[in-house]
């Protein structure tokens, strides 16, 4: 059967829409979208599947224009050709629809021979265009997977020959990409592209073919070899690099890359390696990490001559030069990896093989810049997938494309916070602004902004309004790169989970740590924080600290039971609150101890502690209530809590002692005088206290 | 009244249209709509409103549709107040174009209704 190409015509008239599908439903899968919104939703969906878009011009919300420009920054509009269709024959219209890279133009009155044509001639065209890509792109995929298995079998009859593990090549590749993605973090004087180590890491596993030609008797010897042993031993690197001299593709990259390792990978930094006795960086980067793999391989795995060291021995031998002398810089990289290398190695069984080759071709691939139809295929099906499930998840998911500059929420999303599927333009957009207020959005933006590959997830804490009610969110996000190794913002995707219950409980929580658990005030230790937080940046405002307690309380224990003095305090708690304004703290600081704290203006501290005084002065159920009160004076007497709290405690002490039922502000005189209440401890205070 | 008639009374061009449309039986379909489409109603709301870039929008929708459907008469009305209000602005010469325009639309409409087998 042969393939319906799909058509996507967008025009804000119904009339107009229909009777372009009427003249090319018979031919092509017609898709529709009503205004600009719609038709970038679409594209960003389904780009991959749309051969040709028919574009109206004239739109509300967004035009065809605007649509052009997303394409543009987007680039589908070097896949997907446009044709554009306006009653305006205008030709700065015309113009300006070609300079965004319309393919072709289409005017009204339009007839259906010319509609039909063109769109065959343009969908054709590109048609050619893209099957010919796919053609070289698939050759290249076959001859990379060729290669691949070709390398494969000619390291796997070496393996074989020599009687090693079988993992040999296997851990040389994976020793050979952790130091070589560890060496382009380091320094980029090597200048290695993502392909080149690709490359490098697949030429690795030929590093001994050389040693096909070594006799059994000595390839395989459990003792020491001889001299004359060690001597043929030796050749495998110069045999290895001529039987790659002579290969039939001896021009390839991947060739010419395997043939410099195979030949170098014994030479050493300090010149005393073989065969040619290279120095420093003579020897190729690729041999120089071959070679480093190569000693580490060996060291931690058994032979028929020897049994395998720890890792810990052989990072100490190699770091040790008993192996020979490797580049600084790469015994770095050696000791950076050193802790995931174990782990590294105990993963790449042959399984792994088949995802390793998946990825290392498709990272070649594309980073050439070329994706088949097949990856693209694929890349669809996990949108899909994605989608899928998505849709069926009972959550908030958000999806934010930086080219087209839309908001894209899940379907259930949407309907939870009641705003539409669709946000273009979203920083200026009223009706997000509605739910998701402007800063919180900035915020989130820079967020966004500075996350970095190493630690990519965003967590915080949003209050949204839906429906006009605040409910707290927690935002759980993270931003999407291109190219891992100089990372591109393309967006970000995420979700908002309900967090309100949660938060509202923990908002509780804090509340109770700071109270006291009697009276409902703060306790003194949240008071302390408020207090000084309050003067350090006090910007020269005045502020009193009054430190007072009830005269005889004791007695109201003593007579009446603890009950009955509990309620005394509360009834003194519910007085201060309303002596004092909003802004002001108050404070239970120990048993019968209180504690206010609040702004004041020069001329009229005495009247406010006289009203305060006298205000909380009186009776509870005939108990008399009086009480003797201090007051320190900030900047005069303190600028610091601690001096505060001090002498205010003095000058309470002066108000006990001059016969209690009194105030005293703090002054010299009063200087000296034995504090009875320490500031902090108030337990004691409070018993130090007692009559 | 069949087709060929009511174009006649309409003022438009029955030839052209059956040449770019291929049938008459798709030309039916698609001017059968005409009185549905929504777009005139929008227009006199706009204008009531004096929101004249929607305003417009409309007569450029209107105007599309006359050509896609070779309503001459309906066309060359709808042309001249997209002309009129293309930067978005009335004038003096907007209430008379768009008269001008209901015109022509409630007989485009009228004519459309009276076609047998509507």
């Amino acid at each position: 059967m042969e393939k319906k190409y799909t058509i996507l015509i967008v025009d804000d008239t119904e009339i107009n829409r229909s009777l372009l599908a009427d003249m090319l439903s018979a031919q092509y899968r017609i898709l529709e979208a009503s205004n600009g919104v719609e038709a970038i939703a679409m594209l960003e969906q389904h780009h991959t599947e749309i051969s040709l878009v028919l574009l109206d011009i004239v739109m509300p919300v967004i035009d065809g224009f605007e649509v052009l420009s997303v394409m543009n920054r987007n680039q589908w509009i070097e896949s997907v050709p446009v044709i554009t269709i306006s009653a305006e024959t205008s030709s700065s219209y015309i113009d300006r629809a070609y300079d965004l890279g319309a393919t072709d133009y289409i005017s009204r009155p339009f007839d259906e021979k010319t509609v039909q044509r063109r769109v065959k001639n343009t969908i054709m065209l590109y048609a050619k265009q893209k099957m010919l890509e796919d053609m070289v792109t698939e050759q290249i995929l076959e001859k990379e997977k060729s290669n691949y298995l070709m390398v494969e079998i000619l390291s796997n009859i070496v393996e074989f020959r020599n009687g090693e593990s079988g993992l040999h090549v296997l851990h040389i590749r994976t020793i050979t990409e952790l130091l070589l993605r560890q060496l382009v973090q380091e320094t980029d004087q090597y200048r290695l592209t993502g392909a080149q180590i690709s490359l490098i890491v697949n030429a690795s596993a030929l590093h001994d073919i050389g040693k096909i030609s070594i006799p059994e008797a000595i390839l395989n010897k459990p003792g020491r070899l001889t001299a004359e042993e060690f001597e043929v031993m030796k050749t495998h690197s110069v045999i290895g690099a001529q039987m790659l001299d002579n290969a039939p593709s001896q021009d390839e990259a991947l060739v010419q890359i395997a043939r410099d390792i195979c030949r170098w990978h014994h030479e050493r930094y300090d010149g005393r390696g073989y065969p040619d006795g290279l120095k420093g960086d003579e020897i190729p980067i690729a041999a120089q990490v071959v070679a480093l793999a190569d000693v580490y391989d060996a060291l931690t795995s058994p032979r028929v001559y020897k049994s395998a060291f720890s890792h810990e021995k052989a990072m100490e031998m190699i770091l040790n030069g008993e192996c020979g002398t490797f580049s600084p810089l790469l015994l770095r990289c050696l000791t950076a990896v050193g802790p995931r290398l174990i782990d590294a190695l105990s993963a790449s069984t042959p399984d792994r093989l088949t995802r390793l080759e998946g990825q290392q071709l498709a990272s070649q691939l594309l980073s050439g810049g070329q994706a088949s139809n097949r990856t693209l295929a694929l890349l669809e099906q996990e949108r899909t997938k994605y989608r899928f499930f998505a849709s069926m998840s009972k959550e908030i998911q958000f999806e934010y494309n930086l080219g087209s500059d839309i908001l894209t929420l899940s379907e259930w999303g949407a309907q939870q916070l009641g705003l539409s599927e669709l946000i273009p333009h979203p920083a200026a957009s009223p009706e997000l602004a509605a739910v998701f207020s402007p800063k919180d959005f900035e915020d989130l933006v820079q967020r966004i902004k500075t996350a970095t590959p190493n630690s990519p997830v965003i967590n915080v804490n949003y209050r949204l309004r839906i429906f006009g009610q605040y409910r707290w969110f927690k935002a759980v996000a993270r931003p999407l790169w291109v190219e891992e190794e100089r990372p591109t913002l393309t967006g970000c995707i995420g979700k908002f989970l309900d967090a309100h219950e949660e938060y509202e409980e923990l908002a509780t929580f804090r509340r109770l740590s700071m109270q006291d658990s009697l009276t409902k005030l703060r306790n003194h230790m949240s008071a302390r924080k408020v207090i000084e937080a309050a003067l350090a940046h006090s910007d020269n405002r005045r502020y009193a600290l009054l430190l007072f307690d009830l005269d005889h309380f004791k007695s109201a224990n003593d007579r009446f039971g603890h009950l009955f003095g509990d309620d005394v305090l509360k009834a003194v708690a519910h007085k201060v609150l309303r002596s004092i304004r909003s802004e002001d703290v108050a404070a239970r600081v120990g048993g019968d101890e209180f504690l206010i704290f609040m702004a004041y203006t020069i001329d009229q501290v005495e009247p406010l502690i006289q009203r305060i005084f006298t205000s909380l002065t009186g009776t509870y159920r005939d108990f008399p209530i009086s009480l003797s009160l201090g007051v320190a004076l900030a900047p005069e007497h303190g600028t610091d809590y601690e001096t505060l709290f001090n002498r205010a405690d003095q000058a309470l002490y002066a108000a006990k002692k001059n016969g209690r039922n009194q105030y005293r502000l703090y002054n010299s005189s009063i200087q000296g005088y034995l504090s009875v209440l320490s500031p902090i401890d108030s337990d004691s205070a409070q018993l130090a206290s007692q009559p | 009244m069949d087709l060929k008639t009511c174009y006649a009374v309409m003022g438009a061009d029955y030839e052209d249209v059956i040449r770019r449309l291929s049938t008459e039986d798709r030309v039916v379909r698609f001017l059968t709509r005409l009185p549905d489409d929504g777009s005139f109603a929008a227009l006199q709301a706009a204008l009531d409103r004096q929101d004249y870039q929607e305003a417009f929008r409309y007569a450029h929708t209107i105007k599309g549709i006359c050509l896609n459907l070779g309503l001459t008469a309906l066309l060359q009305s709808s042309s001249a107040l997209a002309d009129n209000l293309r930067a978005g602005q009335a004038d003096s010469s907007t209430p008379a174009l768009f008269q001008a325009l209901r015109r022509d639309y409630e007989d485009a409409v009228t004519a459309i209704r009276s076609l047998s087998g509507f």
